[in-house]
């Protein structure tokens, strides 16, 4: 019962108490990748604390380890099980804690398809009014807005509004295109999808509420790093307001950021961040692989 | 599959350029100037796309008259509204350079901007 109690509480730390810190830790913009990364850490040590947590109230007669082997065992994972194999009873004892791991997963499979039948949309109609421009390797549409959008996934794709050509200079156009291809190399949208299922999955959850938001943001920042290596920070600055400027103000838009994301982005473009020291970098990668495997280390420890 | 896409984009590109109802065999007349095509191909694609909504057809004789049910620029509009409009849906499905803002965080933006290119002058 005791470890229980502290595996919830370390769920309760991991989905509500952290999460506005590191929202506004200070580091996070400077290493966008790092914090993307500690996001990440935070979600799966909040699923495996809270699974855990959840199979020990409803297993609480039996003995942690045997049980969670028991729970391999069902699934398959480990040979040799313990002399008291499962009985059937035992099966729905384990569905509890096999949901908090299912719903995530079940989301995930659902956004993906819809993401991708969205995607396949856009690439039919685009096969029907986007004009190819091979010297940009990007896609134009005739429309009058500027706008620059990439459709990642197999057939990746990266679309130019002929109102955005009218806007852009020659260099901002080209450090646009690198920041979306640094999108698409970086499969960017998976981790969209991954936090998009996560916050459906626990909606209320402080940790999804933040997790979301920050996720996209960082990830546009590790984006506009990655174009300013090779363009200059003028170029990216000057295209984000012509672009942001053009286009037609979302109205009634809920709490998922806005336009606030813009002006940190761009202020973070035109003043170069100092890097944090490696202790630090370290520090962060050593807790966010740390924090998922305590939980476990809690249940299966002597 | 590609290609069945690719000829439909070639029969919507000269409907809209025509501007005017055409049968599959002006169609066929107009691509056969490029390379030969079996008339039951343009046909069936023509139907397909007559399936999907974005033809109508009417019978004029013996032949079948098909009308774009809309603009180009009508078309773009909408996959532009799909891409970017007020309901980004869903999660993933694309990725956009900046997110849409209001005029006021425009102004915002632009000011942030002209102060740094002064600071950088100075």
């Amino acid at each position: 019962m005791i470890t229980a109690v502290a595996l919830a509480g370390y769920a309760a730390l991991v989905g509500a108490a952290l999460p506005p810190l590191l929202a506004r830790a200070g580091w996070a913009h400077r290493t966008p990748a790092v914090a993307v990364l500690a996001w990440q850490g935070l979600m799966l040590t909040f699923v495996v604390a809270a699974s855990l947590a959840v199979y020990h109230l409803v297993f609480a007669g039996e003995h942690a380890h045997g049980g969670l082997i028991g729970l391999l065992a069902v699934c398959g994972l480990a040979q040799g099980a313990p002399s008291h194999a499962p009985a059937a009873g035992d099966a729905f004892v384990l569905a509890a804690p096999v949901v908090v791991l299912v719903l995530p997963v079940g989301w995930l499979v659902r956004c993906a398809l819809r993401a991708r039948r969205a995607r396949q949309r856009q690439l039919d109609m685009l096969a029907l009014v986007g004009e190819p421009a091979p010297e940009y390797g990007a896609t134009v549409v005739d429309h009058g807005a500027p706008a620059v959008y990439c459709l990642p996934g197999r057939s990746s794709r990266v679309v130019v509004t002929r109102g955005a050509l009218d806007v852009l200079s020659d260099a901002e156009l080209r450090a646009v295109l690198e920041h979306e291809r640094a999108h698409i190399t970086g499969r960017h949208h998976v981790l969209h999808l991954v936090v998009d299922a996560f916050s459906r999955a626990f909606p209320g959850l402080p940790l999804a509420r933040h997790v979301k938001g920050q996720t996209v943001l960082l990830l546009e920042m590790v984006a506009d790093d990655r174009a300013l290596r090779s363009h200059s920070r003028d170029a990216l600055a000057t295209a984000m307001c012509e672009v942001a400027g053009g286009r037609v103000p979302r109205v009634a838009l809920g709490a998922d950021g806005g336009g606030s994301g813009a002006l940190l982005r761009l202020h973070r473009v035109l003043t170069p961040q100092p890097r944090p020291h490696w202790t630090a970098w370290l520090g962060i990668v050593t807790a966010t692989v740390a924090a998922p495997l305590l939980p476990l280390l809690l249940v299966c420890g002597p | 599959m590609r290609q069945l896409g690719e000829l439909e984009a070639e029969i919507m590109h000269r409907l809209w350029a025509w501007g005017r109802p055409a049968t599959a065999r002006d169609v066929l007349t107009d691509i056969n100037k490029q390379r030969p095509l079996a008339y039951s191909t343009v046909k069936t694609v023509a139907d397909i796309l007559h399936h999907k909504g974005m033809l109508t057809r009417h019978k004029e004789g013996r032949a079948w008259v098909y009308t774009p049910t809309c603009t180009r620029q009508q078309y773009t509009a909408s996959l532009m509204q799909e891409a970017l409009g007020s309901n980004p849906d869903p999660v993933g499905a694309l990725v956009s350079f900046v997110e849409r803002i209001t005029p006021e965080e425009t102004n915002a933006l632009r000011a942030a901007l002209r102060a740094a290119k002064r600071r950088n002058d100075a």
